[in-house]
């Protein structure tokens, strides 16, 4: 299990230089420190980070977007967690040791996990941290399981399945599974998977954090037994208290959400057992305008802002503010998604639904011409030079670069306009160029870099064929994740963010037909199903590799989706912040961070 | 008087029955299924939006489905909003004090600086004074607003480092969400001082001035030509040069006789911005990261959350049939000739 988890960490971890000093600073301050090294924060124990994205979900089993994850991050806590900037390096943290075969905790055949409970850890509103707790919360976290959530990262190794439901209904196999996987044993909690699977403890690093089982239940929460888990199964977002209120054992509790200032208060949890954090509060505000959230950080109101590369030339001359720069990053972040079979019904980014030249049909990007045609329609190259300054590479797959499985001869689609009409001729039997067509590509509010692709893919298309229309819309980050679960935008621009550091986690969310974006997608590949599942327990490296070289092969045939950049990133915060530790892994990093560590001066 | 309000009070269900027949109609331009999906709140309830439509009678004849509609108004379901993450009633009266805040601060500086700015430019034509206000009116009229918005943020925020963005600073925060302040109005400056927190005060003004500002430049402008040009117009009539001859001071012949007679244009105008400001700022808000009615419309709008932009439709459109009343009433008052036709 060790060194089968060495074989594919390593590399990465080598090339991607991933410690706390890896990043390029580019301190705008006089050299040396001069007035930044006078100049005092405002609010010496309170944080601000001024972002784009407003939280979807306080709830550890539904949210799978960054911005809800970073919150419940400094909230709850793992069985074990990432060292520093370290992707290989686990520490323990509500368990007592991190199980490997050495200590004994881990069986030979890498398939019994044993976590000693850390006796002594107190949840935010009252009582301690217990195996029943600990149980009860990965247990949770995989039957949950709502449409297009995380429950699957431990589902599937653990049980085996993939989904806890067949043709829309609850199976009976799978709590049975589940409970029977997961199991308390004096002070510890056993974990017995069906198969060995390399990168779990990473996935219990970032995933399916403790939970208090007495608060959840009180708040109509599940009780934990078989006869209630189906109700609970894929509910509604807002069903359960965990939605916008909490009780983790993390270093800050939920002071508030306020989803008018798109607003969320952390204050310090003064009982954490490592002791209490420096900072005593941390603010997250929502400041769509990129001038404000630039002048908040000039004048010391915030200590760190979302931005992106297009941003960075006004971000460098600002006394007090450093930049660090060259982070690099183990994500497919932003790709473009075509959706194969579009929810029509109610949606008003399809026009008249119809290829009657005034909108698009449900299966408008099932045909694969019309995907290849607007694969050729995306000016890659230009995208790394103009919009993200150069930084990053071009990515040829879904696998990045420096990644287990990546194949740097990959096949990809280049720009070419010629090409993209040609397929264009050919989509729908011809009837696509004759009639034209309309639809709506939105992208988050707020994201610059994602309204250039839009606007980029709108005018090449659009200087194809005059009947060629595409609007580009705005849409607030929460709304747009609700109308891509709905399938209701006929093509979206996101990003994928690694839950671990393995090509697995790529190949199934981004290929397997119950991935988070083939889901979302309707698209499904019988083969890459089958390739991604096998290649998830192989355990001969060369085999595996192989897997993923297909995989991505079916990628560039299917073409689903568009991978644009190999990207790396900066962050902009006041130099008196402190303790700030880079680790591509975290949420929504390297924007926001553990705030454990961070302190001001 | 009296008689002549209550018959323009009478006149306003009728006035507001057609601005709601018209909202309604607006929105029944959408499709069934559009509509529909207002009531779904989750993704998988997209395969029953049939039973949907069926339930809440989308394909029914238009009177049946706006009284059925009216009758939810009237009770204060206005449905509820993605974008806001709440019910569009709770929205509004979460947002609209904000607003309100902001508006009152805008409107005064607007009234007295634009009038008193027309009656000098129409005194003093083409002198100095004149040209001044041509320039404020014009540049008002032609500067975007998040141009504006971005200048002043920029000095005196950025620069000066006096006037922050958002409605309050951390630790005007610490206060307010502190549990011993009560939020009696939801308007931070009048709650501070019920709560007897001068400093909150203080620090909200501070987070005002910027974009009451910004409103007061860009809104002023028309204030500014109406008065000018309805006081030229007054002041050109015989009863002003009369006045004039019988040897009144020009103060008086100003103030007195020719402002009052120049007044019902200036009333109009004032009461439409006014209501303007209250139905929100959609960019001064955003460009200030101010939490008022205008920054959630503008989100709404953006992401075809049907039931915020319908409640802030009838919110304003109701607003402006109260506007007219009271410019009605205003209108009586300053010429008492008005009530008697």
């Amino acid at each position: 299990m060790s060194r089968f988890k060495f074989t594919f960490a390593i590399p990465l971890a080598a090339a991607l230089f991933l410690s706390s000093g890896c990043g390029k600073k580019d301190s705008s301050s006089p050299a040396g420190g001069g007035k930044t090294a006078s100049q005092s924060s405002k609010n010496k124990d309170t944080y601000v980070h001024v972002t784009i994205s407003d939280i979807d979900s306080l709830d550890p089993a539904w949210s799978y977007d960054t911005a809800s994850h970073m919150v419940i991050e400094n909230l709850y806590e793992f069985l074990v967690a990432y060292k520093g900037g370290s992707i290989t390096e686990l520490e323990p943290q509500v368990a007592e040791k991190v199980p490997s075969i050495e200590n004994g905790l881990l069986s030979p055949d890498g398939r019994t996990y044993t976590f000693p409970i850390r006796k002594g850890i107190k949840f935010h509103k009252g009582g301690e941290v217990t195996p029943e707790d600990v149980r009860y919360s990965l247990i949770r976290f995989m039957l949950f399981d709502r449409a297009g959530g995380p429950s699957s990262l431990l589902l599937e190794p653990v049980t085996g399945l993939d989904s806890t439901r067949k043709d829309g209904k609850p199976l009976d196999a799978a709590y049975d599974k589940a409970a029977a996987a997961v199991t308390v044993e004096g002070d510890a909690v056993v974990l017995k998977l069906h198969k060995p699977f390399a990168p779990m403890l990473t996935v219990l690093a970032s995933w399916s954090p403790i939970v208090s089982k007495e608060w959840a239940v009180a708040g109509a929460g599940w009780d934990g037994t078989k006869e209630t888990w189906k109700a609970h199964n894929n509910p509604e977002k807002t069903a359960e208290a965990f939605y916008d209120q909490e009780n983790g054992s993390g270093p800050f509790l939920l002071e508030r959400w306020d989803k008018k200032t798109k607003e969320v208060v952390l204050t310090r949890f003064d009982d954490y057992w490592r002791g209490p954090a420096k900072l005593k509060r941390a603010h997250i505000k929502g400041v769509d305008e990129f001038q404000t959230r630039k002048l908040m950080l000039a004048a010391g109101d915030a200590d760190s802002i979302y931005a992106d590369y297009l941003q960075q030339p006004l971000l460098k001359n600002l006394p007090g503010v450093e930049l660090i720069d060259d982070l690099p990053r183990i994500d497919m972040n932003p790709s473009i998604y075509f959706v194969f079979d579009i929810e029509t019904k109610g949606n008003p980014n399809v026009g008249s639904g119809k290829l009657d030249g005034k909108g698009v049909p449900a299966d408008f990007f099932a045909d694969v011409n019309v995907r290849k045609a607007f694969a050729h329609s995306f000016d890659y190259e230009g995208f790394i030079r103009d919009v993200n300054r150069g930084k990053g590479t071009r990515a040829v797959s879904f696998i990045p670069k420096g990644l287990f499985g990546f194949n740097p001869e990959q096949a990809h689609y280049e720009y070419d306009i010629a090409k993209a009409e040609s397929y264009f001729k050919k989509a729908h039997g011809g009837k696509l160029w004759q009639n034209g067509f309309k639809f709506t590509l939105a992208y988050n509010a707020g994201n610059q870099p994602r309204e250039v692709i839009a606007n980029m893919i709108k005018r090449a298309v659009e200087s194809i064929n005059p009947k060629f229309q595409i609007d580009t819309r705005p849409i607030q980050w929460s709304t747009y994740l609700d109308m891509s679960n709905a399938s209701k935008l006929p093509m979206f621009i996101m990003g994928w963010a690694p839950d671990f550091p393995d090509p697995h986690n790529f190949a199934f969310p981004f290929l397997h037909s119950n991935g988070n974006y083939p889901r979302l997608q309707r698209y499904k590949n019988a083969e890459a199903d089958k390739l991604v599942t096998a290649a998830m327990t192989e355990t001969d490296a060369e085999k595996r590799r192989a897997m993923y070289y297909r995989l991505q092969q079916i990628a560039y045939e299917d073409v689903p989706s568009l991978y644009i950049l190999n990207s790396v990133l900066y962050r902009t915060q006041r130099s008196w912040v402190k303790g700030y530790v880079y680790n591509p892994i975290h949420p929504d990093s390297p924007y926001s961070c553990p705030l454990y560590y961070l302190s001001k001066e | 008087m009296a008689k002549f309000i209550l018959k323009r009070l009478a006149m306003l269900p009728l006035v507001l029955f057609g601005v709601t027949v018209l909202l309604f109609g607006l929105f029944n331009t959408l499709s069934p299924e559009m509509r529909a999906s207002i009531y779904v709140k989750d993704p998988r309830q997209l395969a029953a939006l049939d039973e949907v439509i069926r339930k809440y009678g989308l394909k029914d004849p238009f009177h049946k489905q706006y009284v059925r509609w009216i009758a939810r108004v009237a009770k204060g379901d206005l449905g509820y909003s993605e974008t806001a993450k709440m019910p569009v009633t709770e929205a509004i009266r979460s947002f609209f004090p904000a607003t309100i805040e902001l508006s009152v601060l805008a409107f005064i500086p607007i009234m007295v600086i634009g009038v008193w700015l027309g009656t000098l430019s129409a005194v003093y034509r083409d002198k100095w004074i004149d040209h001044f206000s041509r320039f404020v009116a014009i540049t008002g009229y032609s500067l975007p607003s998040f141009v504006l918005g971005l200048l002043l943020l920029m000095v005196f925020y950025g620069m000066l480092k006096l006037f922050p963005p958002g409605r309050y600073s951390l630790a005007s925060d610490l206060i307010i969400n502190g549990g011993n302040y009560a939020a009696y109005t939801g308007m931070v400056t009048v709650d501070s001082l019920l709560n007897g927190r001068i400093g909150v005060f203080f620090d909200a003004l501070k987070h005002l001035i910027l974009p009451a500002s910004s409103l007061t430049y860009i809104t002023m402008a028309l204030l500014v030509r109406i008065t000018r040009s309805s006081m030229l117009e007054e002041l050109g009539k015989d009863y002003v040069r009369t006045a004039r001859a019988k040897g009144l001071p020009e103060s008086v012949v100003i103030n007195k006789h020719a402002r009052r007679n120049a007044w019902i244009p200036v009333i109009t105008i004032a009461s439409i911005l006014f209501v303007q400001l209250l139905g929100g700022v959609l960019i001064t808000e955003t460009v200030f990261a101010y939490p008022g009615i205008g920054r959630w419309v503008a989100q709404a709008a953006v992401q075809l959350d049907i039931p915020g932009v319908m409640g802030v439709a009838l919110l304003t459109s109701t607003l402006f049939v109260l506007g007219n009343l009271v410019a009605d009433i205003l209108y009586a008052v300053v010429d008492p000739r008005i009530r008697f036709q």
